[in-house]
Parts: C-alpha cells; sequence; structure tokens
C-alpha cells in the first residue's frame, strides 16, 4: 500500500500505521481496527512521510 | 415390515444405510441415512483412505474424534480429539507441532515499509527504534512468546505483549534497524 495511517501519539509526537498488503483490509479498515480508540488520525499518501528520520522523535501531528 | 435387502457382498437396512462387505460378513464401507460414507477405523499399517498399489499410506482413525496420516505403514500425522495437529517431520515422532500465528519482516529505516507477514495487519512507527505490531487476529492470550530479531548488532527487546499486539524496541529506541523480524508462538 502506498498510504499511511498517522495519529499524534500522547507525547506529543505522531506514531505512523504502515499497512500490512497481505492482511486483506482496506486502509479505512485498518485505521478503525489499529488506530487507539479516540485518537484523531490522517490517511496521507507515502510520499508525505519524511524518509529521513534524523529529527524522527522530534516530527509532530498537524 | 422391515425392508433390509441382502446382497451378495452388502446389504440395505431399514434405516436406508448400504453396507458393502468384504466378504459377506465384515462391512468394509457404509453410505449412511445422512448420506455420510463410514469407513473402518484402519490401522497405520493399512490406513482405510489409501490409493491403488501404495495401500500402506493414508488415512486412518486411531481413536474416537481423531484423524490418522500414514506412510509406507508408519504413522506420521495426526489431528488428536483436542483439535491439536501432530507430525513428525524429522522430530523422531509424531508430536503435537506448535504453531507461528503471526509473523512479518520489516524495514525499520527511511521508509519504514512491511517487506511481508502473516496474521499482521499493520505496524506502528512509533520514533526511533520503536515499532508496534498489531494482529489481524488476536491472539487467544497474552502468554505467547514472542521472538525477535534485527540486523543491528544491538539488543532487541519486545516489551509490551498484548492480545492484539507487541512492541518491539531496537537499541534502546535510539536506532532504527534496517531488518526486523518478529514472529509469535502460541
Amino acid at each position: 500500500m502506498n498510504q499511511r495511517i498517522i495519529y499524534p501519539t500522547d507525547d506529543g509526537g505522531v506514531a505512523v500505521i504502515i499497512p500490512a498488503a497481505e492482511c486483506g483490509l482496506t486502509i479505512e479498515e485498518i485505521a478503525a481496527k489499529d488506530v487507539p480508540a479516540g485518537k484523531p488520525y490522517k490517511i496521507v499518501d507515502v510520499t508525505d512521510i519524511p524518509s529521513d528520520r534524523t529529527f524522527r522523535n522530534a516530527w509532530e501531528y498537524t | 415390515m422391515a425392508t433390509q435387502v441382502t446382497l451378495n457382498s452388502g446389504s440395505v437396512d431399514s434405516a436406508g444405510s448400504l453396507a458393502l462387505k468384504t466378504n459377506g460378513t465384515t462391512t468394509a464401507v457404509t453410505i449412511n441415512a445422512s448420506q455420510g460414507v463410514e469407513f473402518n477405523a484402519g490401522t497405520a499399517a493399512l490406513p482405510v483412505i489409501t490409493t491403488t498399489g501404495d495401500t500402506n499410506t493414508g488415512i486412518f482413525f486411531s481413536a474416537a474424534d481423531t484423524i490418522d496420516f500414514a506412510e509406507g505403514g508408519v504413522a506420521t500425522g495426526q489431528f488428536d480429539s483436542s483439535g491439536n495437529f501432530k507430525f513428525n517431520s524429522g522430530f523422531g515422532s509424531v508430536a503435537t507441532a506448535y504453531g507461528c500465528r503471526a509473523w512479518v519482516n520489516f524495514n525499520g529505516t527511511g521508509t519504514v515499509a512491511i517487506r511481508a507477514s502473516g496474521n499482521v495487519s499493520s505496524i506502528t512507527d512509533n520514533g526511533v527504534g520503536n515499532y508496534s505490531v498489531i494482529f489481524s487476529n488476536s491472539i487467544t492470550d497474552a502468554n505467547f512468546s514472542a521472538v525477535a530479531s534485527s540486523s543491528l548488532d544491538k539488543v532487541i527487546r519486545v516489551d509490551i505483549y498484548s492480545t492484539g499486539a507487541v512492541r518491539v524496541v531496537t537499541d534502546a529506541a535510539t536506532t532504527d534497524a534496517s531488518i526486523v523480524s518478529v514472529a509469535i508462538f502460541r
């Protein structure tokens, strides 16, 4: 899948969900299942996620 | 009025079951009133469901609620009455095989991506060297064994176990790993 799901973490960072292609679920179904309850989330294109992880822990959810 | 009909090598009883006999007395196969086909139990040496020219290889039934497999007259596999699958496969005897309930191999660097997986719906990139593996179908309980490895010459640990996910940390969450593998056994 060329999409990712992002949601804010409790410490102010951002978590990125990488779907498993083999699971047979849609990105929406994975979001409904794997995003912690009550968390807002966005489905984004994989190219929207930086591949440079030098400052990964400083990423924020906007 | 009874409707039993005796044949040369079989019979149809009043309940509508057709029995085929091998020597006029021993029932080999019965087509029962529920349209099921019944076989004798058989043995490993003489399985009851077999093939022409290889009659010591096939399926037999060693006990109630049990399905057995034989090859060359030797028992090699079994589904026992508790649903356990047992096989030899080089173990030395027919013993219960404990299944891998979920597994994943992913790249934790750059654009984090799953290479291949089974019973995993997603992984979560929580930060540097910190990933969660989320199962498609939950494990029965959290007392499973999680085996993890990475391409780093550093410690990898699984520090959170739940029925729906595990969390994996590489190098105390200070370094990403290009290869992270996790397998769940129960």
